[in-house]
Formats: structure tokens, C-alpha cells, sequence
């Protein structure tokens, strides 16, 4: 142990002593750890994106139902709360945000064109937690209140049925006894939105007007709510069970959606498999270092042990130096990574791809995200393989013979 | 026509803080087939005045004539031409490539000249033969003592009947009784083929061989000394 | 034989552990790359062809405008006699005539807002899966006859069976309004939500009649023999227009434009990643061959001294890289291809897999096909920058002077 600031500097030493190799070695390195983090930052940061588009789709972290509502997502299976017991079991401070809503099917009319939509009748102020809207940028204006009578549609929707602010369009929809209910609405607002099959199927009306319009008295079809890690939803679906009884059910958001609950895992393994790869790459180059390192200084390590080292320093030495190795390239690639995502982290703009990321559910702007969880991962992988990969040349120069290092010629 | 002619050769090298003069004012004239010895303590300017007579090394000012041709101006490229086609060297140690046999050996200088393969093969035999290393042929210079090792390197050096053979102590690294068997050989080859011997060396043994002796101290010839006359 | 290459050879292996080791490296990238391409050309193959085999097709003929406004006005006129006459002209019988409005689909307990296609019975199970995955029931028969299928989720939103009835309200071509009562003689399912929700069949004689459509259509699905095969038909089909009609034929492209883009991006994410792979292949080569020449630096001196050329060294490392080169080529390539067909035989698949190719049209466990380019195109560029990276260490030789060398060492 004592050895220990010897056998640094000796490694340090013999790095640089044929530094053309080092350099190469580190070059190679300093490569592979840039790619590493750079492609693991572009992909969190577009499953991030995709994530949070898909949960700020009204699913939030935890959300609660009638239980027949998910398969049947109709009026008839509305929740068995008002209003009035949901704010009795929830306060607002218990979450960062909930809100409850009325969610079902309807037709839209303008004059010309007719479409199937979603309707959301909510509340507009606790709902921008939630929203994939920006309230801000709606042209015209957004729902001032659960009150509102206006409706906000999306510009594609608009486009669709040859319509615009201002002018009226028909809501249709079913209330509780399977009759039609319909009314007249003015569009005071157009919204856009990352995905644009949002704006086709969502619309918006205030949630009183939508519950007078279904004639469905003070329910909902929907509670959702929103903890602070997407990550980690346990803490909000077990205070939100806690609070019901058993006439619900209280799902996660990636139980509804399996589809971005898969990517996420599958994102997650991703981004070790191919911190593995990179490294099993650049393990043919390192132990080739090594082995080359050793064969050049036979004869000195040959010295080294008739003059008293012991075989365990040897190995601690080559071991040594292929840490240092690495952690140069190490270092030198995770700042080469930090400056470049940085810069991109305000977004890459992929638009030429728009439809097709569509189609994967993410949008057409990649933002680009440096974890400091993921860079670890990254060093501390590659760490542990290479010290494993150099254990075998620094056995085999561990275990010369002093005589036979010494006279050992080509 | 003198094999080698030089006409006041300097060279001056620099060491760690200081200028030594390892050619100072060098002039000197080799007949065809001679023998000629280069003598002198380690760093005494022999083996820089055999690479100037080599086209290996150019000297700082001076004239270089080899083969009737003057050669201190050539490009590199001629200059490689030149030794290719003219010159032959025998070093002290590490001459040969290692991961090629004897006989390959001598066959790659050919192959590098445009020797056609058939006439390649038959050659490097014979001249393996003429060394005294029949039936060695196809061993490589690790399966081969020193001496072996040596002669292969002659055989190449002769093969192609270069004008001149210059050798850098060629026996530094050989025993006695191989040592003179070397040397044997070079005298017989010098007489055999009137080829131009030029060996630098300190050793007495390998001068008492020579024709001629020139003696060099400090990059200058002090002594230039005839014996066994033929 | 040639004494050079023999030399350039036995080079390589003086260090055997060494060689093996950068081939090792070559032969790994290699198998991954011919391994991950074959996965993927595969699976590209099959989005396209699954995602056009459900609806869209290789290619449709429209009026102009519709892909994007899909207004009940923009016809194709007389679509089922040019339907006809495109199966006898182009000799297939993979065309089909279709209609498409939008209208609320009622049961008794439930009204839903779908899109509804009006389709050839007889044609449109040869260029669409739909009716093939008919479930419970059977798929439409007759033209004429007021029937429907639908997909299972919508069925069940509707909470029908085969055998129930329900209520169709539209508009018309000419906007006048448009009902009819239809019975569910068959359910699909895809599973794919998508699909099974939002649209029901009727036969096209029968919706031309409740939309008042006097004989025109939307749309006329054409489909190849293939993918490429579709693309010679195109001009064909193009030929056979009329000409005083103002009609555009799309192809798959245009009809499903994000297929396209996803996978250019799948592929540009790819390829950056096999490009780091190769870098760090190129940088063990280099340095291999850099310590290679280093080393042998006397030995070079030598040599040069012998009267060889500088150049000619520098040659000797080039085929020394190339010979290392093509052992991890073919390596690689062989591991690559066993790799590959091992996997083709058992499949491949990781978890999470299942759910997200539900998405694309995917099935759940993949069979790369080992093909031509997948074998070829990985290695190659391995192979290409091996020789690049060899450059560098050979230029350096042409600065080797003969004395200054053979006090190397």
C-alpha cells in the first residue's frame, strides 16, 4: 500500500513515454465516451419529451375512473364522486397539481365538414399542469373559467371543418340516458399543438358548461393528478388510493399507456447496451496497449523484480496505468460531451423528419438532455471493464521471471 | 578508375551542448579491388566517413565520387538507386529481417531490383553456397549463430556484384575463430571478384587482414599504411 | 512467390496476440453491424409493407386536394368502371374502388362519430388485411346489401354483436343529409387501437346510394406485386387515366408520409452510431500499425540502407494493413452471417419489444434476413477506414532517414 504514490508516478510515467500511443489510446477513448453520453442525452432527451407529451395528454402521473370507463370510455361510466366529495378528498397542496374533468366522445359541425373528437370539459386554472396547451399561445384566447361558453379547438381541427375564431360550430354527444345532447358554441380560441393529431381530436369547453351541456349534474368522468418524478409514481397513486374507496380504480399513468411505459424501459436498457458496446470496442485497443506497454519493458520489469519489487506491484502498476488511461480519455470526452449538448440542449430542430417522429409520438424539436445519473453510469461502466480487461496483461507481466525478463530479447 | 574518391569532407555533429567534428577535412582515394581498413577508437569518424563513402549520410561540404559518379548531390531517391544497384553493407548486427529465411533474405534485395523469380532463386542458392552456408537456407536469422547470421548478410551484400562492399565492424559482436572465418571470406570474395572492400573497425585482428590500414583520430586520417602486399 | 507479400504477411504475425487482438476488433464491429443491419432492413421491409397492407396501399388515385382535405366533394368520377378498367388493362386484380364519409354510427345504446369507407367485397380483401382479420362473423358479400363490419373496440363501444343493428347519419355529396340502417354481419380486429376504433366498412354500391354519390368515389387502391414492383406500375396506371378528368395518383409516400421520415430517422440515429463504432476500430488500427513501424525502425534503416525507397516501406505497411484488414473482413462477415441466420431461425426480441411494435405494425419477435447489403455493407466501411487509419504511420516512414534509424532500438 505504501507503494501506492510510487507505482502512480511509474504508471503516470510510462503512459507518456510513448506518447504517440497514449495519445491515440486517449484520442480513441475521449471518442468513445463522447458518443456514449452525446447519444445518451439526445435519446432521454427525446423519451423526456415524448413522456411528458404523452402524460401532459391528460393522463398525469395517476388518474382515476370509473372502472368500466377505460374500455368504455363513455358518460355512462362517469365517476361515482361530485365535485364537491373529490375537493373534500383532495387538497391541492397534496399534489403539484390534480384537477377533475369530463372526457368523452362528441361530434363536431361546422357548415361545412363534420369530425369525431374528444371533448374536455375542464377547468382551466388547476388544468395547466396538465395541458399540452400553452394557454398563452392560443390564438384568440383560451377557456377563461369553468364557466366559459366558448369552445377552443385545434387550428388543424379548424382547418378541417373551414372554420375560425368567432365563428359557431356544434357540439354533439350522448347524456346518461342515451339521448343526444348538442348545443351551439362560439370558438374563441385556436390551439396548436407538438403533435398535430392533438389538434385534430382534442376539443375544449369550461367544465360547468360541459356537465349542463351532458345534463350529468356535478360528476366527472375523470380525476388526474400530478406528482413531482414521472419516474416514480408510487407516492401519488398510494395518497390518491388512500383517499378513495373501492368504487375506482387508480392507475398509473404507464398502465394506460403501455406504449411510452415500454419505451421508457426499452430507453433505459438502450442506453446501458450500448455503453457496453462502446466499451468492448475500445477493450481490444486498451489491452492491446497494455500487452504492447509490457512487451517493450520486460527487461526493466525483469530489474524491477530482481532488485526486490514484489509481482503484486507489477500488476498493481499496469493496472494502475490503464485507470489513469482511462480516466484521461474519461474526462477529456465527458467535457467534450458537456460542450456540446449544452449548446443544443435549446433544441435541435429535426423538422424535415416532423412526420415520421410523429409517428414514434415525439415532436419535431430534440432537446437534448445530460443527466448527471446517465454520465455516471457511463464512467463507472467503463471503469470497472477496463479494470477487468487489464487484469490479464498486468498476471501475465506480474508472473516473468526476473532472469528470463532480463535476457529476453526479440 | 579509383572505386571511391573523397575530396575534403567535413562533418560536424552536434551532442547534447557540443559541436564534435567527426569529419574535419577528410580526403582519401580507393582503387578498384581494394581492401582497405578504416581504423579507429569508437567515435573516431570511421563509421561516419563509410556512410558519406555509402551515400547513408551527407557531409556538411566536400565531394563524394563513387563509381565515377559524383554522389554528394543526388537525391534521396538516386542516392537509393545508387545503393540498390551499386553498393553493398554489411553491418554489426541486426542486418538481416527477421521473419524472413536466409535464402528470402538474399532473394528480397533481388526482388527489389526486378530480378525476375526463377534466375532469384538459383542466385541466392549459389551465393548461400559460396558463403559456406549450404543447406542453411531456409532457416531464419533467429535459428542461426552469429557468425551465420553475418555471413547471410555478406551473401546478400555480393549477390548482385555490387563495385563496392563496405562493412561497420562487421565482427564486433563475433568470437575469435569466427571472426576470422569472416574475414576469410572477405578476402576470398576481394579476390574472387575484385570487389571493393571498405571496413571500418578497431579490432587488430580484422586489420591485419586488410591491404591497406587508415588510421583516423578525431574525425582526421593520421596515417594511411600499406601491408600484405599481394 | 512474391517475396513482399510473404514478408507483409509473416509481419502481421510476429506479434500474433496483437493482430488477433485488432482483428478481434473488427470482427466484433463487423457481427454487430452485419447482425443490426439485417435487423434492420428487416424490419423497415415489414413497416412498410404491414403499415400499406392495412389501408393505404402501394399507391391510390384521387382528385387533387383530397390526401389533405378529405372533403366529400373531391371525387374520383365513374370509380368502380375505372376500377375495372385498370384490373383489365394492368392484367391484376389488385385494384380496389373505395368512398369514404364521415358520420355518427348509432346502437341503441350509443352514438359514435366514425369514418365510414364504402368498398369493393369482391376486391378490397386483395389489397387490405382488414377483411382478413374478421373475427367473429363474416366480411361483407354484396354490394348492395345494407350490411357493415367494424372493428372490436368500436363494437364494443357500441356494445353491438353480429347480428344487431345500427343507425347511419351523414351528408351527403351534395351536403343533403344521409341516413341509412345497416346490420353488423362481422367484426375485425387488428389489434391496434387505432384501427379497431375509428372506422366501419360498408359495400360501395350501397353507400354510393345512401350519400348520393352518382357513381363517384374517393379513392382507388392499386397495389404491386411489391413494393418496387408498384413503382414500374405507376406510369401504367398513370396512362390509363382519363384525360379529361383532373385525378393524381399518390404514391405511398405521399399517402403515409411519416413512414418515410421514421425511418430516415431511425436510420440517422443508426448510422451515427455504427460510424463510432468504426472510428474506434480505425484508432486500434492505427495504433497497432504505428507501434508496428515504430519498432521496427532499425530494421527499416536497414533495409533502406540496402537501397530500398521510402515509398516502397511505406507500401509494405499498406498491404500489411490490408491483409489485417481482410482477415477481420472475412471473419466478420462469416461470425456475422452465422450470427445473424442463428437468429433468424430463433427470432429476436428484448423486453418492452412487444408493446412497441404493436405501434408500428410490427410483430413482437423480429427474424432478421441475412441479404447481400447487410453483409456487405457494415464490413466494407471497416474495412475502407482500416486502410485510411494505416495511412498516417506509412507517411511517417517516408521521413525515415537510414543512420537516424539504425540508432534506433
Amino acid at each position: 500500500m505504501r507503494m501506492l504514490p510510487v507505482l502512480f508516478r511509474l504508471a503516470w510515467r510510462y503512459l507518456w513515454r510513448n506518447h504517440r500511443r497514449t495519445l491515440i489510446m486517449v484520442g480513441a477513448i475521449t471518442v468513445g465516451a463522447w458518443a456514449m453520453i452525446f447519444m445518451t442525452s439526445l435519446t432521454r432527451g427525446m423519451v423526456d419529451q415524448m413522456v411528458r407529451d404523452g402524460i401532459s395528454v391528460l393522463p398525469g402521473h395517476v388518474q382515476v375512473h370509473n372502472p368500466a370507463y377505460l374500455d368504455d370510455p363513455s358518460i355512462a361510466n362517469r365517476l361515482p364522486y361530485t365535485d364537491a366529495e373529490l375537493r373534500q378528498m383532495f387538497t391541492d397542496d397534496e399534489f403539484r397539481a390534480w384537477a377533475s374533468r369530463v372526457r368523452v366522445p362528441a361530434v363536431v359541425s361546422s357548415e361545412r365538414e363534420s369530425r369525431g373528437v374528444t371533448l374536455l370539459g375542464i377547468d382551466p386554472e388547476p388544468e395547466r399542469g396538465f395541458s399540452f396547451v400553452d394557454y398563452d399561445a392560443v390564438e384568440g384566447r383560451f377557456l377563461d373559467g369553468p364557466d366559459d361558453s366558448g369552445i377552443v379547438i385545434g387550428k388543424e381541427l379548424a382547418d378541417t371543418l373551414e372554420t375560425g375564431v368567432g365563428k359557431r360550430i356544434v357540439l354533439m354527444s350522448q347524456d346518461p340516458d342515451n339521448e343526444i345532447a348538442d348545443r351551439g358554441f362560439r370558438i374563441v380560441g385556436l390551439f396548436t399543438a407538438n403533435m398535430p393529431n392533438f389538434e385534430k381530436s382534442y376539443v375544449f369547453i369550461g367544465k360547468h358548461t360541459a356537465q349542463k351541456m351532458l345534463r350529468m349534474g356535478d360528476t366527472t368522468t375523470e380525476a388526474v393528478f400530478l406528482g413531482d418524478d414521472y419516474r416514480n409514481v408510487e407516492p401519488t397513486w398510494e395518497r390518491v388510493s388512500a383517499a378513495v374507496d373501492g368504487g375506482v380504480v387508480v392507475s398509473r399513468w404507464y398502465e394506460i399507456d403501455t406504449y411510452l411505459g415500454a419505451m421508457l424501459k426499452v430507453m433505459d436498457g438502450f442506453v446501458l447496451v450500448w455503453v457496453v458496446v462502446i466499451f468492448l470496442a475500445l477493450s481490444f485497443g486498451l489491452v492491446n496497449t497494455l500487452v504492447m506497454a509490457v512487451f517493450e519493458r520486460i527487461r526493466e520489469i525483469g530489474l524491477m523484480l530482481a532488485l526486490g519489487m514484489k509481482p503484486s506491484s507489477i500488476l498493481g502498476q499496469i493496472v494502475i496505468e490503464s485507470m489513469l488511461l482511462l480516466l484521461v480519455g474519461l474526462t477529456i470526452g465527458n467535457l467534450l460531451a458537456w460542450a456540446t449538448v449544452v449548446p443544443l440542449e435549446g433544441g435541435i430542430d429535426i423538422s424535415v423528419v416532423a412526420k415520421g417522429m410523429e409517428m414514434f409520438g415525439a415532436g419535431s424539436v430534440l432537446y437534448p438532455k445530460l443527466y448527471l445519473g446517465d454520465v455516471i453510469l457511463a464512467d463507472v461502466v467503463v471503469l470497472i471493464l477496463g479494470f477487468l480487461a487489464s487484469l490479464s496483461p498486468a498476471w501475465r507481466a506480474s508472473r516473468y521471471e526476473p532472469v528470463e525478463a532480463i535476457t529476453k530479447v526479440e | 578508375m579509383a572505386a571511391v574518391r573523397c575530396v575534403d569532407l567535413c562533418k560536424t555533429y552536434r551532442q547534447g551542448d557540443q559541436d564534435i567534428k567527426a569529419l574535419d577535412h577528410v580526403s582519401i582515394e580507393i582503387e578498384s579491388g581494394g581492401f582497405v581498413c578504416l581504423s579507429a577508437p569508437s567515435g573516431g569518424g570511421k563509421t561516419t566517413l563509410l556512410n558519406a563513402i555509402g551515400g547513408l549520410d551527407i557531409p556538411d561540404s566536400g565531394e563524394v565520387w563513387v563509381a565515377g559518379q559524383r554522389i554528394d548531390q543526388m537525391s534521396k531517391g538516386q542516392l537509393a538507386d545508387l545503393r540498390l544497384a551499386n553498393i553493398g553493407f554489411v553491418f554489426q548486427a541486426y542486418n538481416l529481417i527477421p521473419v524472413l529465411t536466409a535464402r528470402e533474405n538474399v532473394e528480397f534485395v533481388m526482388q527489389v531490383q526486378g530480378v525476375p523469380a526463377a534466375e532469384r532463386r538459383g542466385k541466392a542458392v549459389a551465393i548461400l553456397d559460396e558463403v559456406g552456408l549450404r543447406g542453411l537456407e531456409d532457416r531464419r536469422p533467429a535459428e542461426m549463430s552469429g557468425g551465420q547470421q553475418q555471413r547471410v548478410a555478406v551473401a546478400r551484400a555480393i549477390v548482385s556484384k555490387p563495385a563496392l562492399v563496405l562493412a561497420d565492424e562487421p565482427t564486433a559482436n563475433l568470437d575469435s575463430k569466427t571472426s576470422d572465418g569472416l574475414m576469410e571470406l572477405f578476402t576470398e570474395l576481394n579476390e574472387h571478384h575484385n570487389t571493393t572492400f571498405v571496413i571500418a573497425t578497431h579490432d587488430q585482428r580484422v586489420m591485419a587482414f586488410a591491404r591497406r590500414v587508415v588510421h583516423m583520430l578525431d574525425g582526421r586520417i593520421v596515417d594511411d599504411v600499406e601491408q600484405n602486399a599481394a | 512467390m512474391n517475396i513482399i507479400f510473404r514478408l507483409a504477411w509473416r509481419n502481421i504475425w510476429r506479434h500474433p496476440r496483437r493482430t488477433w487482438l485488432t482483428a478481434g476488433a473488427m470482427v466484433f464491429s463487423n457481427v454487430l453491424l452485419v447482425f443490426m443491419i439485417s435487423l434492420q432492413v428487416g424490419m423497415y421491409g415489414m413497416m412498410i409493407d404491414n403499415t400499406l397492407q392495412v389501408l393505404s396501399g402501394h399507391m391510390q388515385v384521387q382528385a387533387p386536394g383530397y390526401n389533405d382535405e378529405q372533403k366529400m366533394r373531391q371525387i374520383v368520377p365513374d370509380v368502380v368502371p375505372l376500377a375495372d378498367k385498370l384490373r383489365r388493362e394492368l392484367q391484376i386484380s389488385t385494384v380496389a374502388a373505395r368512398a369514404w364519409a364521415f358520420g355518427l354510427v348509432s346502437s341503441e345504446e350509443r352514438t359514435y362519430g366514425v369514418g365510414v369507407f364504402g368498398v369493393e367485397p369482391d376486391f378490397e380483401p386483395e389489397v387490405s388485411t382488414i377483411p382478413g382479420l374478421v373475427k367473429s362473423g363474416r366480411y361483407l358479400s354484396d354490394s348492395g346489401a345494407s350490411e357493415v363490419v367494424l372493428g372490436a373496440v368500436l363494437a364494443r363501444n357500441l356494445r353491438v354483436e353480429v347480428g344487431d343493428e345500427l343507425t347511419l347519419l351523414g351528408s351527403g355529396r351534395d351536403g343533403s343529409f344521409a341516413a341509412a340502417v345497416l346490420t353488423v354481419v362481422g367484426i375485425f380486429e387488428s389489434g391496434i387501437t387505432d384501427i379497431d376504433r375509428n372506422f366501419a366498412e360498408i359495400p360501395l354500391a350501397f353507400f354510393q346510394d345512401t350519400f348520393y354519390m352518382d357513381g363517384a368515389g374517393h379513392q382507388i387502391v392499386v397495389n404491386g406485386a411489391s413494393l418496387d414492383d408498384a413503382k414500374l406500375l405507376e406510369p401504367r396506371v398513370e396512362a390509363l387515366l382519363p384525360a379529361d378528368e383532373d385525378l393524381v395518383i399518390l404514391d405511398w409516400d405521399a399517402l403515409q408520409p411519416g413512414l418515410k421520415q421514421m425511418i430516415q430517422a431511425d436510420m440517422s440515429s443508426a448510422f451515427f452510431m455504427y460510424f463510432i463504432l468504426v472510428i474506434l476500430v480505425a484508432f486500434s488500427v492505427l495504433n497497432t500499425q504505428l507501434m508496428s513501424v515504430l519498432e521496427r525502425t532499425h530494421e527499416f534503416g536497414v533495409v533502406l540502407a540496402l537501397g530500398l525507397r521510402a515509398s516502397r516501406l511505406g507500401r509494405l505497411v499498406l498491404l500489411e494493413t490490408t491483409m489485417m484488414g481482410l482477415l477481420g473482413l472475412v471473419l466478420g462477415v462469416l461470425f456475422g452471417a452465422l450470427v445473424t441466420y442463428w437468429v433468424s431461425i430463433n427470432g429476436f426480441a428484448y423486453p418492452g419489444m412487444a408493446e412497441m411494435s404493436a405501434m408500428f405494425n410490427l410483430p413482437s419477435r423480429m427474424y432478421p434476413r441475412v441479404t447481400l447489403l447487410s453483409l456487405s455493407l457494415g464490413p466494407s466501411v471497416v474495412f475502407l477506414f482500416t486502410l485510411f487509419a494505416a495511412v498516417y504511420p506509412a507517411i511517417r516512414l517516408r521521413r525515415l532517414h537510414p543512420v537516424e534509424a539504425m540508432r534506433a532500438n
